[in-house]
Order: C-alpha cells, then sequence, then structure tokens
C-alpha cells in the first residue's frame, strides 16, 4: 500500500514530494475533510423537508389553505419515494455513477425548494407542492447517496460512527430548521412590511440557500471522489444493491411483521412533528417560540442519542425487545398528550428517546430474517411502503384535523402505534414459536457466527 | 360563583370603516334545569301591558317537587332572571304597571316566597367594538381602537311570539338600535337564541360556555375565535344601565358585579370575515356539565390498548402450553 501510495505521488504533475495531510486521500486529515462535506450534503435537505411544519400557522394563512392541504406538502414529497426507493441503487451504480447521481439530486433539492418558494412568491399553492414533489425526488436518494459515499470512504474503518454522524448532521438541520424559521418570517415580514404570500416565498428562498450549500459540497465530494480514484486507484463507489421485485413473494412473515411495525410507528410520528407546532400553540397555550422548540425536541434527541442506542443494541441484542420497548414508550407519549395536562416536554422527550431506539433496533433486523443478495429489495420495499404510509396517513391526518380537531388526531396516531404495538407482539411470539434468531442477544450471535465460520 | 353578572363584550375587527352589515348572533344560550328525571317545560310570552311588545318570556321547568323559572326579557337591556323553588306549584306574578314604572320594585314576583332556593340575574349591558387594524401585538392590552359603545338598552327588539318554537321548546329575541346615527347596524342584528337542555343538578347556579366564538355559520376551526373573559368586579365605580326585571325582582339594593368578554385577536379569524359572530353559554342551577370522551374515542382506545395486550397474554399462553406439551415427549434415545 505504501509503495502504491508513493508511486502514485510520483505521478503527480508538481513532482515527487509529500502531499500535505489535508490533499493526500490517504490521510485522516483528508478524510475528515470528506466527512465534513459529506455530512452538509444532507443537510440542507433535512432543514428544508421540515420548512412546512416549521411554519404552518404562516402558510395556512398566507395561502389561505386548510390543514388538508396544508399536509400535502408533505405528501407529495413522500409520493416519488414510493418509486424511487427501489431505483435509487440502480441509478446510482449503473446510470449516473455515484459522482454525478448525486449532484444531480442535489440540483433537484435545489430546484425543489425554489420552485416551491416560487409558489410562495407568485401565490399558487399548486406550484409549491410540485415543489414539494421535485425536491422529493431528490431527498431521499440524496440519502442513498451519501450513504453510498461514506461506505467509499469509510468502509472497514469507522463507518458506523459516520453513519453516526451524517444522521446527527441531518437531525440538526431539521432542528435549526424548526428555530430558525418563524423568526426568520418574522424578520422578512418587517422589513417587506406585511405578512403575505410574498413574504413567506421569501423566506423559504432564503432558507433555499442550505440546499445551495448542499449543491457546493457534492460538486467538491465530487471532484475529490474522482481525485482520491485517481491518486488511490479506488474505484467509484457503488451501493452494490440489487433489486429483484420478485424477490418480493419470497418474503416470510417477521419480515411483513417488520414492515408494518416500520409504517405504523412512522406514520404516528413524522405526521404528528409537522403539524404539532399549532398543537402545542392551542393546547398548551405554548408561544411560537416555545412551540417550535418542543417541536424540535424529538430531533435534537435523536441527534447524540442515536449513536448511543446503536451502540447499545449492537452490546445486547435482543432487537425485538427493544422494538416493543420503544414501540411501548410512543404509544404512552401520545396518550399523555391526548389525555392529559401533564407538561408535555415529557412526552416528547419520551418520544424522542424511543424514536431513536426504534430507528438503531428495527432497522437491522431486517438482516436478520432475509438472505444477503434480496437486502437490497427488502430495505427498498421497507422504505417504499413506509413512503407510502406516510403520503396517506399526512393527508389523512391533515382531513381528521379539520374536522374534528386534535383529540381525535392524537386518538389517531395511538391507533396506528398501537397497531405497530400489535405487530411487534405477534413477532415476538412467531419468533419464538419458529424458534427465529430476531431475539439473539449479541453473544449468542457471536457463537453462531464461529460456529458457522469453524 | 357570584351570582349575577352584568357581562358587556367586546370585539376586536380590521376594517375601518365605519359602515358595517352587522350580522351578530349571540346565538344558543341553552339552560340547564334541575334534574330529577323528568320536568314538565313549558314556554309563555307574557303578554305586553297596553298592547306594546315588552318581551318577556317565561319558561318554566316542573318537576315533582321543584321548579326552576327563566325569565328572559328585552325590557331595557337583555336579561335573563332565574329562579330555583323547592315546590312545583310556584308562579310568577308580573305587575306591569308597575313594572313600566320608574320604581319597579315588586313588579315581578315568584311566589310563594320562602320557596325560593337560589336565584340570580344575567345583563347584557354593552356591545363595544374595536379597530384592531393597526394592532400586531396580540397580547396587547388593548385590542384596538374603540368604536362607541351600542347599548343594549337602547335596542328595539322583534316580537318574540313570531319566534318562539313550543317543539324544540326554543326562543330568539333579535333587536337592533333605536337610534343608530353612524348607520353602523344598516343591515345587522344582535340575536339572542335559547335552547333547552336537561340534566343533573344540586340547588347553585352556574354559567358555562366555551372559551371560543365562530365567524362562520357552520362552526370550524378555521372559523374559531378565541373568546377572553375579564376578572369579575364590583360595578360601585360607574352607574350601569338598569334592568327593570332584576330590580324587580331584587330590589334597589343589589350587590353587582361585571365582566367583559372579549371575542377575537388582532389577528387570526375575526367578526370583520364574514360579518357573522356566534357564541354559546350555558346558564342554569346545579353543577355544571363536564365533558366526557364520545363513545368513538373510547372504542377506539378499548381496541387500541386491548388488542396488543390480550395478544400478547393469549399468545404467550399458547407458546407456554405448547412448550409444556412437547417437553413431555421422552426422545428415543
Amino acid at each position: 500500500m505504501e509503495e502504491e501510495d508513493e508511486a502514485a505521488r510520483a505521478l503527480l504533475p508538481d513532482g515527487p514530494g509529500v502531499l500535505p495531510a489535508f490533499c493526500d486521500p490517504s490521510r485522516l486529515a483528508h478524510r475528515l475533510l470528506v466527512l465534513a462535506l459529506m455530512c452538509f450534503l444532507g443537510f440542507g435537505s433535512y432543514f428544508c423537508y421540515d420548512n412546512p411544519a416549521a411554519l404552518q400557522i404562516q402558510i395556512q394563512r398566507d395561502m389561505q389553505v386548510n390543514t388538508t392541504k396544508f399536509m400535502l406538502l408533505y405528501a407529495w414529497y413522500s409520493w416519488p419515494n414510493v418509486v424511487l426507493c427501489f431505483f435509487g441503487g440502480f441509478l446510482i451504480d449503473r446510470v449516473f455513477g455515484i459522482r454525478w447521481g448525486t449532484i444531480i439530486f442535489s440540483c433537484f433539492v435545489c430546484i425543489g425548494q425554489v420552485v416551491f418558494a416560487l409558489g410562495g412568491i407568485f401565490n399558487a399553492f399548486w406550484l409549491m407542492e410540485f415543489g414539494r414533489f421535485i425536491f422529493g425526488t431528490g431527498g431521499e436518494s440524496l440519502a442513498v447517496a451519501q450513504n453510498t459515499y461514506a461506505v467509499s470512504w469509510f468502509k472497514g474503518k469507522e463507518l458506523n460512527l459516520v453513519f453516526g454522524l451524517q444522521l446527527s448532521m441531518a437531525r440538526i438541520g431539521s432542528t435549526v430548521n424548526m428555530n430558525l424559521m418563524g423568526w426568520l418570517y418574522s424578520k422578512v415580514e418587517a422589513s417587506l412590511g406585511s405578512a403575505g404570500h410574498t413574504t413567506l416565498g421569501v423566506t423559504l428562498m432564503i432558507g433555499g440557500v442550505t440546499c445551495i450549500l448542499s449543491l457546493i459540497c457534492a460538486l467538491a465530494l465530487a471532484y475529490l471522489d474522482r481525485r482520491a480514484e485517481r491518486i488511490l486507484h479506488k474505484e467509484q463507489g457503488k451501493t452494490g444493491e440489487v433489486i429483484k421485485l420478485t424477490d418480493v413473494k419470497d418474503f416470510s412473515l417477521p419480515l411483513w411483521l417488520i414492515f408494518v411495525i416500520c409504517v405504523g410507528y412512522y406514520v404516528a410520528v413524522f405526521p404528528f412533528i409537522g403539524l404539532g407546532k399549532v398543537f402545542f400553540m392551542e393546547k398548551f397555550k405554548f408561544s411560537s417560540q416555545a412551540a417550535s422548540a418542543i417541536n424540535s425536541v424529538v430531533y435534537v434527541i435523536s441527534a447524540p442519542m442515536a449513536p448511543v442506542f446503536g451502540f447499545l443494541v449492537d452490546k445486547t441484542g435482543k432487537n425485538i425487545i427493544w422494538v416493543l420497548c420503544a414501540v411501548a414508550t410512543t404509544l404512552v407519549s401520545h396518550m399523555m398528550l391526548a389525555f392529559t395536562l401533564w407538561n408535555p416536554w415529557i412526552a416528547m422527550c419520551l418520544m424522542g428517546v424511543s424514536y431513536s431506539l426504534l430507528a438503531c433496533a428495527l432497522w437491522p433486523m431486517v438482516a436478520y430474517v432475509v438472505p444477503e443478495h434480496q437486502l437490497g429489495t427488502a430495505y427498498g420495499f421497507m422504505q417504499s411502503i413506509q413512503n407510502l404510509g406516510l403520503a396517506i396517513v399526512s393527508v389523512i391526518a391533515g382531513v381528521i384535523l379539520d374536522t374534528r380537531g386534535y383529540l381525535f388526531l392524537e386518538v389517531f396516531f395511538i391507533a396506528c402505534v398501537s397497531v405497530s404495538l400489535l405487530s411487534a407482539v405477534l413477532l415476538c411470539l412467531v419468533n419464538r414459536a419458529r424458534g427465529g434468531n430476531l431475539n439473539y442477544s449479541a453473544k449468542q450471535r457471536e457463537e453462531i457466527k464461529l460456529s458457522h465460520t469453524e | 360563583m357570584c351570582g349575577c353578572g352584568e357581562p358587556r363584550w367586546a370585539w376586536g375587527r380590521c376594517a375601518p370603516s365605519p359602515m358595517l352589515l352587522l350580522s351578530l348572533l349571540l346565538s344558543a344560550a341553552p339552560f340547564g334545569l334541575l334534574g330529577e328525571e323528568t320536568r314538565q317545560v313549558s314556554l309563555e310570552v307574557i303578554p305586553g301591558w297596553l298592547g306594546s311588545p315588552q318581551n318577556l318570556l317565561h319558561i318554566r321547568a316542573v318537576g315533582t317537587n321543584s321548579t326552576l323559572h327563566y325569565v328572559w326579557s328585552s325590557l331595557g337591556p337583555p336579561a335573563v332572571l332565574l329562579v330555583a323553588t323547592n315546590t312545583p306549584h310556584s308562579s310568577l306574578v308580573v305587575n306591569w304597571s308597575c313594572l313600566l314604572s320608574p320604581e319597579p320594585d315588586e313588579g315581578l314576583m315568584v311566589l310563594p316566597k320562602d320557596s325560593i332556593q337560589f336565584s340570580s340575574a344575567l345583563v347584557f349591558t354593552r356591545l363595544f367594538e374595536f379597530d384592531s387594524t393597526n394592532v400586531s401585538d396580540v397580547a396587547a392590552k388593548f385590542p384596538g381602537k374603540p368604536y362607541p359603545p351600542y347599548p343594549l338598552a337602547e335596542f328595539s327588539w322583534n316580537n318574540i311570539t313570531d319566534s318562539l318554537d313550543p317543539a324544540t321548546l326554543s326562543a330568539t329575541f333579535r333587536g337592533h338600535p333605536m337610534h343608530d346615527p353612524t348607520n353602523a347596524f344598516a343591515n345587522g342584528s344582535l340575536a339572542f337564541r335559547l335552547d333547552q337542555l336537561l340534566w343533573d343538578a344540586l340547588p347553585s347556579g352556574f354559567m358555562q360556555w366555551r372559551p371560543v366564538a365562530f365567524s362562520q355559520k357552520q362552526r370550524g376551526r378555521e372559523s374559531a375565535l378565541p373568546c377572553q373573559v375579564s376578572p369579575l368586579h364590583p360595578t360601585l365605580e360607574y352607574p350601569l344601565p338598569q334592568s327593570p326585571i332584576v330590580r324587580a325582582f331584587f330590589g334597589s339594593q343589589t350587590n353587582f358585579c361585571a365582566f367583559n368578554l372579549t371575542f377575537g385577536a388582532s389577528t387570526g379569524p375575526g367578526y370583520w370575515d364574514h360579518y357573522y359572530l356566534s357564541w354559546s353559554m350555558l346558564l342554569g342551577v346545579g353543577s355544571p356539565p363536564v365533558d366526557t370522551l364520545s363513545a368513538l374515542v373510547l372504542g377506539i382506545m378499548a381496541v387500541a390498548l386491548g388488542a396488543p395486550g390480550l395478544m400478547l397474554l393469549g399468545g404467550g399462553l399458547i407458546l407456554l402450553l405448547r412448550h409444556r406439551r412437547y417437553s413431555e415427549y421422552q426422545p428415543i434415545n
């Protein structure tokens, strides 16, 4: 490896000599630079994803829409991803390559946010919905590209840490959005003189600057990746995903139950956060800033806790027990918010903790019940129906809120989490009955791995 | 709770024009009735004196050993008198000549006097309107620049006999100012709609309302206005328009306390959207009704919590039994 490095350095135009640490793709300093770029790659997308939630009152007032139409902004983000989840890997591996793929998806994210903002400026809600659709086309696929870059640069070394950091940055982006956009709107309103759709459009356009930053990161990453390939003879990263839709018929019952747990859980969290700010303002009489802050608690908690819980689940195993705990805790959290006036910070902190725990315990379970050659299809399918569920439930949540109010909306979310809990219980029982391996502790898995290699 | 009150209302508005198409409905003031199982409810309009339509509506709810009397009147400022007695034979006695005189004491009585367990009155004295076009701070003390108040004592009211509906036991008082120099009430009216409701109670009075008013006939979330109430304060600082029936029943030395109800804020839906405002309150005797969860909500919660629990118990039991059964199996070697 060292001889190769020296030979590569000898080929550089400035002649033989040692590259400074920042410029040497094999050195840690350079990889840290690349890590920073990778983290900011996803920042803009996650920042702008929850713009509607942070500006719910302003959007509903300035665009004159009820909650049902408002939630379409989320639904339209999810719809393209029902299909694209299957094609993200294919597009990156076969069509665009990782570098161009990332740039193209970043462009979609930028263009989508700009069109979203223009919808506000021109007072055309359909244009806002179209902008969210374009944004959605780029957003989720960009996450796949980000993960592919991570594997390409950090496999075998610090990959889990890198995944954790990328997720944390994404969640920081969401948190900053929740707490910043309301304030930004009031500043724009003060400078433009009045509230209205133009003010909204300008605010969203300013928010779109984060997407431009992400695009610059994508361009920089593409350049650095190409340079590293030249210097280190590294191959272009691939997702390695093989999607075969016919594999769906081979999915086992535990896998389908995992899908139901996933859908039932996430549709009770993301649409709730989407509508949460006004809920906290109306029921608990929070001010706008306090409501934004509490609405972002789920993201704030998951930023540091995701790596911690990842470590915990890795060390203890017993994934199903963790999933059961997480889903039950979220159920309790929603019940507290629905039926009591207890301080909602408690319920939201519980929700944040259980959200982080579930993510760390649920997604690895797929790898335990699916053979490796079907893994890509299984994950793609899971993402796809998750997005399908979000697209449908977002609108249902809006309709329920318009017709029945917040109590019924919370009861609806409780019902969704209950479906998830029922599936988790069923999964536990089926796993027990069939002698499955989903609830093995980490030690048992190690033993099995060792006995297989013998 | 203070046994009587004289609420005045106010709401903020944005349109600076003084020409209003006021269509204001203070609707559906249902009243609670002292409940034993059944009560006979009757509405009667007490005929005016000398043919003039002085609207006096007497609602009588007779139980097995108590009677509730509600007396609504648009004589002077709109007022309601609430009297609960412990006999089914109490009656309202009106002396019109006394009632319409400058000293209406004893012009209106519920007899026998010693059967009266509880009595109270509510008078609506004034309607304020505020122009809140330049008020951006929602938490501002004043909702905006006030227009001259509308004194409800100087409104002329419809003939209530026309709006009486004995089948649904409801009635509507509708009025507009007698003198309207700015033509502010051009096409509008202020209306009180009375419906009746029943539940169990013990003798003490209450006035209950949800802190919300609506700016559209279909009450929905988009048209909901916040409704704030000021603290109760005694009314010794300034004279208030007197209601003859209150004076008639209670006499001249009475303790009043007053509060303001404010509908709307400077932002959000308001009266100016559709020039319509609707607010409900409940006036009754006994303990106020408590909101309970609907049957649908309870049903969903029962299933949501019960199904996973039952599944866990049932499945666990089945697995346990299966395990027990297989553990009895003795292998050959």
